[in-house]
C-alpha cells in the first residue's frame, strides 16, 4: 500500500487527502484490504474499468502463485519428512495469525477505546464458548458496539 | 464441494471480515467443521501458503478453494477474494454520507475488535493441531 501511495503520487495521479480517503475505505470494506484500496485507487482514476482492471491485476498474480503452491504441496505432503517441515511451519505462521490479531486490536489500546473494547471482547468470547458461528458473533458485536458505544476511534479513519 | 458452494460460502467469510487472515473462523467452521471439504490440515497449509507468497495475505483463500474443488474451486476462490473488494466504491460514497455518526462508526469498531477475537481463537486451534501433529510424527 505504501508503494503504491508513493508511486501513485510521484506520478501526480493521488494526493496524501486522497490515498487518506483510500485507505480508511480499504480499512472499512470487508475482505482483504489491499484488494479494496487498489479498487478505489482505480475508481478514482478511471471509474468502473479503472476498478476492474486495478483488482484483476492486484489478485492475479498472487492468486496463481499461491494456486500453484498448493497443487505441488497435495502432492508433496505424504512424506513424513515434509509433514514434520510442515508442521512446524503452520506453528510459525501461527504467530503470523496472532500478529495479525494484535494489528487489529493496537488502536483500540488506549484509554479512551479499552473499556469499550474490552466489553465487545469479552461479549465476542463468550458467544465463543457458547459455539455461536462466526458470522453470528460479528453481527451482535455490530449490535453491542452500536449500542454502547459512541466515541470510539476507527483505526486508520483519520 | 462444487465451485460454485466454495465461491458462496468464500463470499460470506470474506464479507465478514476485515483483514486478510479475518475470513478464517468462518472458513474453518464452513470448510472444515460442517461440511469437512478439507481438513484442518489443509487448512493451515493454505494459510501458510498464503503467508509465504508475496500479495495479498487474503490470497490465502485460493489454496483453499484449490484443496476444497481442484482449479475450478482455486478460480470460484478468486473470484471470491475479488467480491467484496468491489464494495469498496459504494463504500466512498456511504462513507461521506454516514461514517460520522458515532453509532455506525462503534458497529465497525466491535466489529473489527470481534474478527481480532475470533481471529486468536483460530490461532490457538491451529497451534494446537500442528503441536498435535508434530508430536504424533516424532514420537519415538
Amino acid at each position: 500500500m505504501e508503494l503504491l501511495r508513493r508511486t501513485f503520487i510521484a506520478k501526480g495521479a493521488l494526493d496524501e487527502t486522497g490515498n487518506g480517503g483510500l485507505v480508511a475505505v480499504s480499512r472499512l470494506t470487508p475482505g482483504t484490504n489491499i484488494l479494496a484500496y487498489c479498487v478505489g485507487l482505480g475508481w478514482s482514476l478511471h471509474r468502473w474499468p479503472g476498478a476492474l482492471v486495478s483488482l484483476a491485476a492486484s489478485s492475479l498474480p498472487a492468486s496463481t502463485i499461491v494456486c500453484a503452491l498448493a497443487a505441488a504441496l497435495v502432492r508433496i505432503h505424504a512424506s513424513p519428512v515434509v509433514t514434520v517441515i510442515l508442521a512446524a511451519a503452520v506453528l510459525v505462521a501461527t504467530l503470523l495469525v496472532f500478529s495479525s490479531a494484535a494489528a487489529l486490536l493496537r488502536p483500540y489500546a488506549n484509554r479512551r477505546s479499552a473499556l469499550r473494547a474490552s466489553i465487545v471482547a469479552l461479549f465476542c468470547g463468550a458467544l465463543l464458548v457458547a459455539d455461536v458461528t462466526p458470522v453470528r458473533i460479528l453481527l451482535l458485536s455490530a449490535a453491542l458496539g452500536a449500542c454502547i458505544g459512541g466515541a470510539s476511534r476507527s483505526p486508520d479513519v483519520e | 464441494m462444487t465451485p460454485p458452494v466454495v465461491y458462496l460460502l468464500l463470499v460470506k467469510a470474506l464479507a465478514t471480515s476485515f483483514a486478510g487472515l479475518g475470513s478464517l473462523p468462518q472458513i474453518q467452521h464452513d470448510f472444515v467443521e460442517t461440511s469437512g471439504a478439507i481438513t484442518s490440515e489443509q487448512l493451515s497449509q493454505a494459510v501458510l501458503v498464503g503467508r509465504s507468497t508475496p500479495g495479498p495475505v487474503g490470497a490465502y483463500v485460493v489454496a483453499v478453494g484449490y484443496m476444497a474443488a481442484g482449479w475450478p474451486g482455486a478460480i470460484a476462490a478468486w473470484l471470491a477474494m475479488m467480491t467484496p473488494a468491489l464494495a469498496a466504491v459504494p463504500l466512498f460514497v456511504l462513507m461521506q454520507r454516514w461514517l460520522h455518526l458515532a453509532r455506525v462508526r462503534a458497529a465497525v469498531d466491535a466489529v473489527v475488535i470481534a474478527s481480532a477475537i475470533l481471529l486468536l481463537a483460530s490461532g490457538f486451534r491451529m497451534a494446537a493441531e500442528a503441536w498435535q501433529q508434530l508430536s504424533v510424527v516424532l514420537r519415538p
